[in-house]
């Protein structure tokens, strides 16, 4: 194997995939990515099992074909220092991977190709396409809800939901959940739901851009495949049953607020310095016409403000983890949010106040 | 307030009062014909092991920790006392509220210690050697005990006074002589400084707290970070620590019990976890918290078995946690012979977030409400599973960090 690139055409693909590779592994071939060259591209994949990403590359100089294995983390740092436009010739000798760039010389250990975990062929069930910018919103409007490490495995990850023209996505922790909801043309027929892992989210954010351009979705029934451009991401499904989102909607007839998002936001950035470090409660206070923010820590220190509101209804007095406030105000970027309350012991219903398919639901605290 | 300006006012005053023997001491004066006589305090009519004993029998060598047995090939004649946690909390919450009328500041440091803070209380009530006096009279007034105490400018240096004579000591250390007065005292004598620290320091030729102070903070600073800091301050009679009222957040909250010789049926463990089990559940509640991680263990002959056990979401249900102990005696216990049973609740937290796809079941919460309520009203397990009804009879122990208010008011 042979190959002479730029720093730079090299060093695209290195950045993808290395987020993949985990940074301990069990499995030393884990830590290193498959370069393959055929004819007139090179491919680089990464997996760690559960999560794998392939970029093509296509090549405009001769090469010698092949297929090495190379420590990512190494090959990327020193990519990553060379010169910008630098030339690099890759080539396997006596099984180490030699990479010369100007008058550097770098010999890297290698580890057979033949060993490099496979995923198998997909036969998709579903076959889609949905433009990227819109994927990459949708995820990103919903990712932060994701649960971590939760004994709930189904919940360290999102909701994919299809349903006849539409694809809902979910994410939740259990204390608040996030839910997207947009058009989209698919096959499906009935209702399908897929639960993509929590690194299959966040890897699949990073390799979408805001740009034009459709991304491939395939489904099958234990895997889901992303082809966007040269990146294939595929990622296996967890497999579990996601907890039925619909019922834990409020019922949005009883109390309805609207407020100015930035204001609202950054009083509760404000309020919530004094809130308790570990549970950042924020008492709420909404009357007629203004809602009253109060915190206090165990220091005894303490935070009020106020601020107007569109509200004619009862008083009512509601405590939040002011984190799950913020994430989705964070989320939504229109100018107006609409809160529905139902109690203060039930969850509340965030949203902008024109319909863009992203809901928020945030459980309180006890007061 | 001329006194703020004379020489008896001390910028810190600080007074540590530890009670001489307390339980020991107790049953001597509740029970006349004991006093004047070697007596070991052990945890019911079963107890083998030493809680406490009297002077008397301190005097054969008997100590804190000792197996009854051992006690009675030093002291054939030592009488053997059933420990009455209830009564010793009753008048360990009289003393401590009786040395609120000395200051407000009051620490509760154990079930028979308190520091207080009395540097406010110098325009009040004197000189500190004065108030620790009226420590002395309150604690004679409230109980009828001996107590020992020390006068000092900070926590460790009053600490070390009152050990210094037992029982009825006195001893003041001004501040200005405190650094003059630790000098030449060993440094594992200061409270806190164990043998691993003190090994440390004896290997950097500093045995007594003149030798620590004399070392570089630094020297401290990077083997042992901020502790080796405080005990720098320490060994100098500066020891930073303030007299806090409020005790700190629970770290962990356990309640666990030693078996009858010979307990390996598995329905003998099961009643055992269940008592336990609810034991720590209705703590939880009582203080509103909830936790997610619990140790299950089982002591066997090599050690502890079991482990760390999660529940989905955070809870203080005695069910829930049952049921973890269920799993671990299905996952781990392989019949092997046990002789100890613990479940603790690891970083509990306040029970206020609430779930979404809450699986608690409600009619349970409720369940356990009332039975919280009739329970605070007419005892522990007034009303309990009925598999309880088999439960050890051993009585409850009373801990060493009991306090009279908060998450360790608990028996």
């Amino acid at each position: 194997m042979k190959l002479i690139l730029t720093r730079d055409i090299l060093l695209r693909p290195l950045q993808l995939v290395s987020g993949v590779v985990e940074r301990k592994q069990t499995l030393p071939i884990l830590s290193n990515i498959l370069v393959a060259v055929e004819k007139d591209n090179m491919t680089v994949t990464a997996t760690d099992l559960e999560v794998e990403l392939i970029v093509t590359v296509p090549l405009d100089k001769p090469s010698e074909t092949g297929k090495a294995t190379l420590p990512a983390r190494k090959l990327l740092d020193i990519c990553r220092a060379l010169p910008d436009g630098a030339a690099v010739e890759l080539s396997v000798e006596k099984e180490r991977g030699v990479l010369r760039s100007g008058k550097g010389r770098f010999a890297l250990a290698t580890l057979p190709a033949a060993e490099f975990p496979a995923l198998e062929q997909l036969q998709p069930e579903a076959e889609f396409t949905v433009p990227q910018a819109q994927l990459r919103r949708q995820l990103e409007r919903t990712q932060f809800a994701m649960a971590q490490q939760d004994v709930r495995y189904y919940l360290n990850g999102m909701l994919i939901e299809l349903k006849p023209e539409r694809m809902i996505t979910v994410a939740t922790d259990g204390h608040r959940m996030a839910l997207c909801d947009t058009q989209a043309r698919h096959p499906c027929k009935q209702d399908k739901q897929v639960i993509l892992p929590r690194k299959g989210v966040l890897e699949l954010q990073r390799v979408l851009q805001e740009q034009e351009g459709e991304v491939t979705v395939q489904i099958t029934g234990n895997h889901a495949r992303f082809v966007v451009g040269a990146v294939t991401l595929t990622s296996k499904l967890i497999d579990g049953r996601f907890p039925d989102y619909q019922r834990v909607l409020p019922r949005m007839d009883d109390k309805v607020i609207e407020a100015a998002r930035e204001p609202l936001r950054q009083a509760l950035v404000r309020t919530s310095v004094l809130s308790n470090e570990k549970f950042r409660s924020v008492h709420m206070q909404f009357k007629p016409g203004e809602l009253h923010l109060h915190t206090h820590n165990p220091e005894q220190e303490e935070a009020e403000e106020d601020i107007a509101i569109d509200y004619q209804g009862e008083p009512i007095e509601v405590g939040f983890n002011a984190n799950y406030l913020l994430d989705a105000l964070n989320a939504i970027s229109q100018e107006k949010v609409r809160i529905y309350l139902t109690d203060s012991n039930s969850s509340a219903q965030i949203e902008g106040v024109e319909t863009d398919g992203c809901k928020y639901v945030v459980m309180p605290m006890r007061l | 307030m001329a006194l703020r300006d004379s020489t008896d006012f001390w910028p810190r005053a600080i007074i540590h009062v530890d009670m001489n023997a307390f339980f020991a001491s107790v049953e001597q004066r509740d029970f006349p014909e004991l006093r004047g006589k070697p007596i070991a305090v052990t945890n019911g009519e079963q107890g083998a092991t030493i809680i406490t004993c009297s002077y008397e029998a301190r005097a054969f060598g008997i100590h804190t920790g000792m197996r009854l047995k051992e006690a009675r090939t030093l002291c054939p004649d030592v009488i053997q006392r059933p420990a009455r946690p209830k009564v010793y909390a009753h008048i360990s919450t009289a003393i401590m509220a009786s040395l609120c009328e000395v200051s407000p500041d009051i620490e509760v440091f154990s079930v028979d210690e308190a520091f207080l803070d009395v540097t406010r209380c110098q325009s009040l009530h004197g000189t500190p050697e004065r108030m620790g006096r009226m420590v002395v009279d309150q604690v004679q007034a409230a109980s009828s005990l001996p107590c020992s105490v020390g006068v000092s400018g900070d926590k460790c240096t009053a600490k070390f006074a009152a050990n210094l004579v037992k029982p009825n000591g006195f001893i003041v250390i001004p501040p200005r002589e405190a650094r003059a007065r630790l000098e030449h005292e060993p440094v594992t004598a200061l409270s806190g400084v164990a043998q691993g620290i003190g090994g440390y320091l004896a290997a950097h030729g500093a045995h007594t707290c003149g030798d620590v102070a004399r070392l570089p903070v630094s020297v401290l600073a990077r083997r042992f970070g901020n502790m080796g800091r405080h005990i720098w301050l320490m060994c100098r009679g500066e020891d930073p620590d303030k007299v806090s009222a409020d005790a700190a957040a629970p770290k962990s909250l356990g309640h666990g019990k030693v078996l009858p010789p010979g307990a390996c049926e598995r329905e003998v463990l099961l009643t055992y976890f269940l008592h336990m089990s609810e034991k720590v559940g209705a703590r939880l509640r009582r203080h509103d918290l909830a936790a997610r991680r619990f140790f299950i263990g089982l002591r066997a002959a090599q050690g502890w078995i079991g482990g760390t056990f999660s529940l989905a979401q955070p809870g203080n249900e005695a069910r829930a946690i049952y049921r973890l102990c269920c799993a671990m005696l299905r996952q781990v216990w392989q019949a092997q012979p046990v002789f100890q049973v613990q479940v603790t609740a690891l970083a509990p937290e306040p029970a206020g977030q609430r779930d979404l796809f809450s699986e608690t079941d409600q009619k349970q919460q409720a369940v356990e409400h009332v039975m919280d309520q009739v329970n605070r009203r007419y005892g522990e397990f007034a009303l309990a599973p009925a598999r309880l009804l088999q439960r050890s009879a051993m009585p409850n122990v009373i801990a060493p960090s009991w306090q009279p208010d908060g998450h360790r008011q608990s028996i």
